[in-house]
């Protein structure tokens, strides 16, 4: 592989760290992919401005995916355009996979893996560690499962092209969603456990918050879903009300 | 159970799909109607790899889903169905075999050719028409990309 193909697949890669920097309702992260490629267009139509023109006038089109797998899409395409692959079939391509990237994203890392280090880093400082080493290790677990996430979806996207989907099948991504929502429960059963039981440090007293508890379980058991956002507001007003009162 | 979603999206099975509305409707299938895609395998592959593994998928043309609509409404496993485009779900509702049901429309994004109707809905006068027909052929038409999210009927969408 020639330095130039190299060069423009490494500057590629951290060009998806900005992916998102252009978000839109017209071409959601469609923008960000552009300049993302840009590097790689350039290297393949040096010398050629209309192609090069063209090239980022197909690739600007409205495209979405969870930031951390778009990678994949990301090292598919360049291994596309790299084998001059037809065009219409890499818009396909694009079509097809956009929608599967946000929703194993969305489930591993917004439902799974964000609130479990959140737990995690949680129950450190509930077992006595200071604020500065709860928010670090979080910032530091966090980006470990991040960064890792970035280099391995663009490397099996660049290796896959338009076939990344038997990668995609052995990863087993769907497995370690369900492995991560499992340990998340475990995680939150724990430190609410934790928290009832240790009455002392709950200010207004053990009872209440118990009341509390049990009143949002059976709200959130009969409302579900739809009860999250205005759950999400009353909770956020209710810890600034305790904190005020000096109850929290 | 029956279809308890009909959704026009065109990143068909996607976050919002699976998750937003998924999770609260808890549909056991999804079929997605679309002539180009219910003879491409490798595309297939690629849509399923968003399915939730508790679901199946399946990808079908207008004609035949049309013929399996009746028994969809009535099937013990609840399923949703995803079009990309307008008319291959007027081509669903065509002959009043969507009667009483509700269509919703939940990403149609922006092209040369399409006006903003909502930040997630661009519409195009042939697509503002193909849901007037949609309606009336006895379907309710709205707008809503997630189950928390503002409702909007269609009257009011393209007012």
């Amino acid at each position: 592989m020639s330095l130039l193909v190299t060069s423009a697949r490494l500057r590629t890669f951290l060009r998806t760290f900005l992916i998102q920097g252009s978000w839109n309702y017209r071409s959601l992260i469609g923008g960000g992919l552009a300049y993302t490629l840009l590097p790689m267009l350039r290297a393949k139509f040096r010398g050629e401005p209309e192609q090069l023109h063209s090239a980022v006038r197909r690739h600007v089109q409205a495209f979405n995916a969870h930031p951390y797998l778009s990678g994949i899409a990301t090292g598919a395409v360049v291994r596309l355009e790299e084998e001059g692959a037809d065009p219409e079939m890499i818009g396909r391509f694009k079509d097809a996979i956009r929608g599967s990237l946000g929703s194993l994203g969305d489930g591993l890392i917004w439902a799974g893996f964000r609130p479990l280090v959140l737990l995690l880093a949680l129950m450190v400082g509930w077992l006595g560690a200071p604020p500065y080493v709860v928010i670090g290790l979080f910032l530091i677990l966090y980006n470990i499962g991040h960064l890792w996430l970035r280099v391995w979806s663009f490397l099996i996207g660049l290796q896959g092209g338009h076939r990344v989907v038997e990668r995609l099948r052995e990863a087993d991504l769907p497995g370690l969603t369900r492995k991560t929502l499992a340990a998340g429960s475990l995680a939150l059963g724990a430190l609410v456990g934790v928290v009832v039981m240790d009455g002392r440090s709950l200010g207004a007293g053990f009872w209440p918050w118990l009341l509390v508890s049990a009143v949002g379980f059976a709200l959130g058991h009969r409302v579900g879903y739809a009860a999250w956002r205005p759950t999400a507001v009353l909770t956020a007003l209710a810890v600034l009300a305790l904190s005020i009162l000096g109850l929290a | 159970m029956t279809v308890v979603l009909f959704r026009i999206d065109e990143r068909l099975i996607h976050g919002q799909v699976v998750i937003g509305w998924g999770t609260q409707l808890r549909p056991g299938r999804y079929i997605v109607v679309d002539d180009d895609l219910a003879g491409s395998e490798w595309e297939q592959e690629l849509y399923r790899l968003g399915l939730p593994e508790d679901a199946e998928g399946e990808f079908l043309s207008v004609t035949e889903c049309r013929e399996r609509l009746p028994a969809l409404r009535d099937d013990d496993v609840s399923t949703v169905i995803l079009t990309r485009r307008v008319e291959p779900m007027l081509g669903l509702a065509r002959d009043r075999r969507m009667e009483g049901e509700t269509v919703n429309l939940g990403g149609l994004h922006h092209s040369t050719d399409r006006v903003e109707r909502l930040p997630y809905l661009h519409l195009n006068t042939g697509e503002a028409s193909q849901l007037r027909e949609i309606v009336s052929e006895g379907v309710t038409v709205t707008a809503q990309d997630l189950p928390g999210s503002r409702r909007v009927d269609l009257e009011t969408l393209l007012l």
